[in-house]
């Protein structure tokens, strides 16, 4: 028999496997239940509301208002000079969205080298030190705390201190991106070819030309495709920072929202896919321009 | 030897077009104006000082531990939902279904392709607005806005690893006489098995964090709790709340580390 | 300058050796890579380093590039003990070691690459400067006409084919223009027209007086085509140390292993 001759270790250590992925799997299931009965149990949950006319009728009546149904004017979105003046609300939020990029990519392009531990640990060139090792492990914890707390919240925060604008949800975006971004481009250098960068070392180089002609060529282009496919993140997000009085298309949408001007909301939702789809394909078009290979 | 490459693919050129743009960002800024409230800068000094300590008293992190649970059982009744309506969507995205002369083949993947597109590129919180204009607040809103465009994001990754699939061992059921629905059951999906449950459950993740901040339009659970604390400027239980959340995403972030290795290894 | 060097750095004393291995021992936690190896190369000299695969070709070749250090005796390079850790700049101009692997940068111009033997000379300041505007340029386009791709000095290093990213290697040590010249099993992997042209670049390396070139080769009769002397290892010790066309056919024999007896460890 074949079966006999493998390690029984090796069996064994594939049964434990097996049962942590499946018990994790019912635990899971398990955690599903429980949710969707306390959802229940706990109070209005909101499901009974589907059996109700009212509630169908109300969401009908929210559709047609949208559509712009219902009122004496035409609709919001059929008017060219709305487009324009909303038009430069998603101007704005363009730049919100180019302006948190830009503080994500720099702050990260500034720090992302120190956070790398092939760097820190001086087996790259350089000489390891306490204070190498101390700012590795601090912006490695900075990275994992500000990506952990979401965008809105940052956003609540900040504008508590800076004044309206496209500043606070462009730093709010840019600090959660930061720690996003820091992250990313620590691994890559991680896990980037150390040859050259010896073979550098080998010839003379110090530990800035290392940096400039070995470790920047290699990690620039995945930094900006990562960096990229952030932007379309943050174009999406722009909008939910500006729900808490960041600024640009999101204020506005909830402002309207508040004074039931659906048509309204209508027409910015419009720019906002406008944007959405304007920024996908521009960060598709500058990737392929960074695909350096 | 290649050509010499043109100046739009040139490294320095695309360089240049991004500190180019963000410069223009820049613009956007009123720098006239103050930058910070009056007093703005002493408020961001108490709100920093008060993370020494958060508030760790007993009867708050209850209220904690109740926001948590709030956040979390939002988060797990919307995957559920995500998956149950991205899972099918994204096998009719995949055209696993349908033999690959069929003329319903392209108007099929083509029209899952853009129901989830639409969904997936709507913000969840704008879904939440949304529907709490329509329907009203409740969590069904809730789980509905974070449901539909995790529903988008989870069909396309579905699609993809269903149609990446390795071909010999389906071209080998299908010799054997499997129709394409015994292709996908016994073929596709065994194959590719590990890799959806890993990425929901990285989506899972994802949902926590969502489920938090869609409190900002009244569901409670950590997002509302962090709203009401920050009203009345008690800087040290937004502290509390704020590691509460990293505490739980940390913790379900190891689980499925975990879990994918596991899954991986085996 | 008759090629792309400049002025050759004389040495303190004409008659000295350019490079001395004295009673060197290196080992690693399981092994003794080098024991007891002692060993003087004059200017001008061009060795050859034989042996089987884990004689301690490769350890040898890396202390006498200063990349490594050893665990006793000493090794110096035009008169300096390359253990005390020296300026990477003085280093630079001592010893330039060429891997197999080539170690190049794909994403760079070949440009740069070829300058990254000028870095020992040059501060932060002008490092910089140079990602925009290259510094000292002529050395560059001087050390590439030399290998024959002057033409390919503004391409991708990446884009070139394995023999031109090796001129390129070449060149950057030209550039570099150190006293001794390392190169790690130059010829291993390529086909035996290919590795008369890299062996002949190699030594236009080392043709003006005052330098040498010391290279790990497998095979013996491009030694003998090329070389002055080699010196064949063998468990970490030097087993024969001769004039390399005297390098036969049965030394080599002897060396890999033929007679079996030999090859066992000792123990002593």
């Amino acid at each position: 028999m074949i079966e006999t001759r493998e390690p029984t270790g090796y069996r064994q250590r594939q049964r434990r496997k097996l049962t942590f992925a499946r018990l994790s799997f019912y635990t899971f299931l398990a955690l599903i239940a429980v949710a969707w009965a306390y959802i229940f149990v706990e109070g209005d949950s909101g499901f009974t509301l589907l059996l109700e006319g009212r509630t169908w009728d109300n969401a009908g009546k929210f559709l047609t208002r949208l559509a712009g149904a219902g009122q004496d004017e035409r609709p919001a979105f059929l008017q060219p000079e709305q487009w324009w003046a909303t038009g430069r609300l998603a101007y704005n939020t363009l730049a919100m969205s180019v302006l948190a990029i830009g503080i994500a990519g720099f702050g990260a392009f500034l720090t992302f080298i120190f956070a790398a531990r092939n760097i820190s640990s001086g087996s790259l060139g350089g000489t390891p030190s306490r204070l190498g090792a101390a700012v590795y492990y601090f912006l490695r914890i900075l990275y994992a705390f500000t990506r952990a707390v979401p965008e809105l919240v940052w956003a609540m925060l900040i504008v508590f201190f800076l004044s309206p604008g496209i500043l606070p949800g462009a730093l709010a975006l840019g600090v959660h991106n930061l720690g996003i971004m820091g992250r990313l481009a620590a691994e890559v250098v991680e896990d980037m070819d150390p040859a050259p960068a010896r073979a550098m070392r080998a010839s003379g180089a110090g530990i800035f030309q290392i940096f400039l002609y070995a470790i920047l060529p290699q990690t620039l282009p995945h930094f900006i495709t990562y960096l990229l496919y952030r932007w379309e993140v943050v174009i999406r997000t722009t909008v939910v920072v500006g729900f808490v009085s960041a600024g640009g298309l999101g204020l506005e949408m909830r402002l309207n929202l508040s004074f039931f001007h659906y048509d309204q909301v209508t027409l910015l939702i419009l720019w906002y896919l406008l944007l959405v789809t304007g920024v996908d394909f521009l960060s598709a078009w500058m990737r392929k321009m960074a695909r350096f290979e | 030897m290649r050509p010499a490459r043109p100046l739009l693919e040139s490294p320095h050129f695309l360089s240049l077009l991004l500190l180019g743009a963000v410069a223009w960002s820049l613009t956007g800024v009123a720098w006239g104006e103050p930058l910070l409230h009056t007093g703005g800068g002493d408020s961001a000094l108490d709100m920093l000082l008060a993370l020494f300590p958060p508030d760790l008293s007993p009867a708050f992190l209850l209220v904690c531990l109740q926001a948590a649970w709030h956040t979390l059982s939002i988060a797990l009744a919307s995957i559920t939902l995500a998956v149950l309506i991205g899972f099918p969507l994204g096998v009719m995205a995949s055209g696993a279904l349908v033999s690959p002369d069929s003329r319903l083949r392209a108007p099929l993947m083509l029209s899952s392709r853009f129901v989830l597109g639409t969904v997936r590129s709507i913000h969840e919180l704008v879904w939440a607005v949304l529907l709490v204009a329509a329907i009203g607040l409740s969590p069904l809103a809730a789980i509905v806005a974070l449901g539909l465009p995790y529903a988008g994001i989870l069909g396309r990754i579905y699609a993809e690893f269903l149609e990446d699939t390795p071909e010999e061992p389906l071209t080998a059921l299908r010799s054997a006489g499997a129709s394409s629905w015994q292709t996908l059951v016994f073929g596709r999906l065994p194959m590719c098995t590990p890799d959806l449950v890993s990425y929901t459950f990285y989506r899972f993740e994802c949902s926590i964090r969502s489920a938090a901040i869609l409190s900002f339009v009244g569901i409670r659970g950590i997002g509302y709790e962090i709203q009401l604390s920050l009203g009345d400027l008690l800087f040290s239980q937004v502290w509390t709340l704020l590691l509460a959340l990293l505490a739980i995403v940390a913790l379900v972030d190891f689980w499925s580390g975990r879990v994918r290795q596991s899954l991986l290894e085996s | 300058m008759p090629n792309g060097y400049h002025s050759t750095p004389g040495l303190k004393d004409a008659t000295a050796p350019l490079a001395v291995v004295d009673n060197v021992t290196k080992t690693f936690p399981r092994v003794t890579a080098l024991d007891h190896v002692a060993l003087t190369i004059g200017a001008g000299e061009r060795v050859a380093l034989v042996g089987p695969s884990g004689s301690g070709k490769t350890t040898l070749l890396n202390l006498l590039s200063g990349m490594a250090q050893p665990d006793s005796g000493v090794v110096a390079v035009g008169g300096r003990d390359l253990s005390h850790n020296l300026p990477r700049r003085e280093l630079s101009s001592l010893v330039g070691i060429i891997h197999q692997q080539l170690d190049l940068v794909p994403q760079l111009p070949v440009v740069h690459n070829v300058l990254a033997g000028r870095f020992g000379h040059w501060g932060v300041l002008r490092s910089f400067l140079s990602m925009l505007w290259p510094q000292d340029y002529h050395l560059a386009v001087a050390a590439l006409q030399q290998m024959g791709i002057a033409d390919k000095i503004q391409e991708r290093t990446g884009h070139l084919s394995g023999g031109e990213q090796q001129r390129v290697a070449i060149a950057r040590t030209m550039v570099q223009s150190p006293l001794l010249v390392l190169a790690d099993e130059p010829v291993s992997s390529v086909d035996p027209a290919r590795a008369q042209e890299i062996l002949q670049l190699l030594l236009a390396l080392t043709e003006d007086t005052g330098r040498a070139l010391v290279a790990s080769m497998h095979t013996p009769y491009l030694v003998s085509q090329f070389f002055s002397r080699a010196i064949g290892l063998k468990d970490g010790q030097v087993h024969f140390d001769i004039p390399a066309p005297e390098l036969t056919q049965a030394i080599q024999s002897d060396l890999y292993g033929l007679g079996q007896e030999e090859s066992i460890p000792h123990q002593d």
